[in-house]
């Protein structure tokens, strides 16, 4: 016995002995941050900058896709192996925060962002969306809310103007649509259709985030009207797996219409250059109860278990440094979140692929009325039990009424845990 | 297990470490390795699919409340059990048969043989996303099948995206992916089955349908159990294929047990997710021990 444990003490010592070198250390700092942006991802430039204004520091960026980062975070968070920073979309945020994984900016930050109160650096409506329970849990890096976009060149060539509410949507859309070309684009998940029901008065949860409404007369008339888009008036394509990449629906002339959010502008460029002139973007068509959007966007946080928080939140303000707080708009096409950042000139140039038009103030108008989904730790259920009531409807196997009622029972259950 | 006969002779255990001091040293590693990364992990999550836990905060007991709430309240987990069975069902009826018909018509002199061997092998080699990734482009609205249909005049067809056969557009994937592996198999069983008992029956006037049953599958049988048995077990994890080619919709048509396990897991809800694999080793153990019953007491006797 006694021979083979020499070598365990040893190893023992020795690991004891790296732990405490590891924590008394205070030379260069290798941060990890995850990144779900993808190939466009402004974060590499910044991270770049950073370096060289900071030589002790190394970023090391793992990029992820949207749905690889939503199931790897989780993990890691759960795991207790977290990076030390990571892009995530707003909507992942309130299950993250019920469970106190995500440190709280407001202490690390002293409550200052580069120097200015973080209260002065941001729209109400951004404010609001980066608290949970009273803690600022995340700092807005681009938003999302959604206009509409169309192919303008066909617009001119038919004769016809965006449409200003649902029911020349339902005209314009017949009149753009040839065969099984040039079709409004739907998505059978919770981000589209809530444009809808947002627009007609309804909401996916009541006041006190205690119970799904998202069945109310408002809600089912407005995905009534949504479905009825492909359902009765044919002028719709609905985008699901089977149809390839959305850009190659663009690209090939099944799409001609859509609703979507800022990015999009990015990826139009970036994924079908050959195209610039022919899209240009709208306000969205308003409902009865006028104009409305989810709001969402991408937020910067430092998972609570973190090893490097404060190297981490260095590098987030150097994110909204003057020089590089366009980076959202400048590499990937995105609206960046911060005021400052939405009034430098570079936003308001006029945009050669949009047909010379300045398409983000269009974004800029919808933010005004845009809401955020609830914050509640359920949300990933809520929205899957929803999307399944969407593909129910539109498949035709259910009434919207039946189907919304049975996905708000399950919402009210998972509400309830 | 081998706490039995341990205690019966426990001084002997003692002096055994003595004895075989580096024997025990040699297993040390692995033995360990076992203990730390399955048996460990199996036994907290089996105290876990006792509790509320999501993975961050501390979990609370709630009893038998997960198990409950799985097997008589949620019906989405009712339908992925389903899901599961027909997909078991569709991929271990079509699988083996033909995994031993080609490996009848390889075990022929035809010309080629380790061309063809390869050639029905090599999915089997490669990984299920990259499969599942391709099979999802030939699934397309505008695939290789549904254009090969169109040119044949039919209607094109959704495979994935219609609930009423989403999943057998998987299974059929699967299947093929999956059947070289018992080709191959068969063919190096089939290749053991003594000739002279096939001159035997032909002497005896018996013919190739006759020789097949009476010859070949007796000598193949625990070959083919072995095959049903991983066969079934591989099975019931269906995961890979649905979370690529589905991510287990429309409507739930194609979500698995496991697929379903991880949607719980992304959720945070960890207990949860621990009762599902907690059940799900149950049915694996009943079915083990089930084939075991059924075809492996033969083989000891």
């Amino acid at each position: 016995m006694r021979k083979f444990l020499l070598p365990v003490v040893l190893v023992l010592a020795f690991s004891l002995l790296a732990v405490s070198c590891g924590k008394k250390a205070e030379g260069p700092v290798t941060l990890t941050v995850w990144d779900y942006y993808g190939e466009s991802t402004p974060l590499k430039s910044v991270a770049e900058d950073f370096m060289k204004a900071n030589p002790n520091i190394t970023v090391n960026i793992e990029e992820l896709g949207w749905q690889a980062m939503n199931d790897k975070l989780d993990v890691a968070l759960a795991g207790g192996t977290p990076p030390d920073m990571a892009t995530v979309d707003m909507t992942w945020l309130p299950k993250l925060a019920s469970l106190g994984a995500l440190s709280d900016l407001d202490k690390l930050s002293g409550g200052k962002l580069n120097g200015k109160p973080i209260s002065d650096c941001y729209s109400a409506g951004a404010l609001n969306a980066m608290k949970y329970q009273g803690r600022t849990i995340t700092m807005m890096y681009d938003f999302d809310v959604y206009c509409l976009y169309y192919r303008a060149d066909l617009f001119e060539k038919k004769g016809l103007t965006p449409p200003k509410t649902w029911d020349e949507l339902v005209e314009v859309a017949g009149k753009l649509k040839e065969g099984d070309k040039y079709r409004y684009s739907m998505q059978p998940d919770a981000f589209h259709p809530t444009q809808f029901i947002y627009e007609n008065g309804g909401s996916l949860l009541n006041s006190d985030n205690t119970k799904a409404v998202f069945n109310s007369p408002e809600a089912v008339e407005a995905v009534q009207f949504y479905s009825d888009l492909l359902l009765k008036h044919d002028v719709a394509i609905e985008w699901t797996v089977d149809k390839g990449a959305f850009i190659q629906g663009i690209k090939d002339g099944r799409i001609g219409m859509f609703s979507d959010g800022p990015y999009m502008m990015g990826v139009l460029k970036t994924g079908a250059p050959e195209m610039s002139g022919m899209w240009k973007v709208a306000p969205h068509p308003v409902g009865k109860a006028g104009a409305g959007s989810y709001l969402g966007g991408t937020g910067l946080i430092v998972p609570e278990k973190a090893e490097h928080k404060d190297a981490a939140w260095k590098f987030i303000q150097f994110c909204f440094d003057e020089k590089e707080m366009t980076a959202p708009f400048t590499k990937a096409g995105a609206s960046p979140a911060l005021t400052a950042a939405l009034e430098a000139p570079e936003l308001s140039a006029p945009d050669s692929y949009f047909g010379g038009e300045n398409a983000f103030a269009c974004f800029l108008e919808a933010m005004n009325t845009a809401k955020p989904f609830p914050y509640v730790r359920s949300w990933d259920e809520i929205s899957g039990y929803f999307g399944t009531a969407m593909e129910q409807i539109l498949l035709g196997k259910s009434s919207v009424k039946d189907a919304l009622d049975e996905a708000a029972a399950k919402a009210d259950e998972a509400l309830a845990k | 297990m081998n706490k039995g006969p341990a205690k019966k002779k426990q001084g002997g255990f003692l002096r055994g470490i003595h004895k075989y001091g580096t024997a025990y040293l040699l297993i040390a590693p692995p033995l360990l390795s076992i203990l730390i990364f399955l048996v460990g992990p199996m036994l907290v999550s089996l105290y876990w699919s006792f509790t509320d836990y999501s993975g961050i905060s501390a979990p609370v007991w709630i009893g038998l409340k997960n198990y409950h709430d799985l097997l008589f309240k949620d019906k989405i987990f009712g339908q992925a059990m389903w899901n599961t069975v027909a997909f078991v069902l569709i991929g271990e009826g079509a699988g083996p048969v033909l995994g031993m018909l080609t490996a009848l018509m390889l075990n022929q002199d035809v010309k080629g043989r380790s061309f063809f061997r390869t050639c029905y092998f090599l999915p089997q080699m490669t990984s299920f996303v990259v499969i599942s990734t391709v099979w999802k482009m030939l699934y397309s609205g505008n695939g290789l099948f549904n254009e090969l249909l169109g040119f044949l005049g039919a209607a094109p067809v959704n495979w994935l995206g219609d609930p009423n056969h989403a999943l057998l557009s998987v299974a059929i994937a699967s299947i093929w992916q999956g059947f070289g592996f018992e080709t191959v198999l068969f063919l190096a069983a089939l290749q053991g089955v003594p000739k002279e008992l096939h001159e035997a029956a032909m002497m005896d006037g018996a013919g190739p349908l006759r020789r097949f049953f009476a010859v070949t599958l007796p000598a193949l049988k625990p070959v083919v159990v072995y095959a049903y048995i991983v066969g079934v077990i591989g099975s019931f994890q269906l995961y890979d294929q649905v979370y690529v080619m589905t991510y287990g919709g429309p409507m739930h048509s194609t979500t698995s047990i496991v697929l379903y396990l991880f949607t719980k897991f992304r959720d945070l809800r960890l207990g949860y997710a621990s009762a599902i694999s907690y059940i799900l080793f149950v049915i694996l153990v009943l079915l083990s021990w089930l084939q075991w019953r059924l075809f492996g007491k033969e083989e000891e006797a």
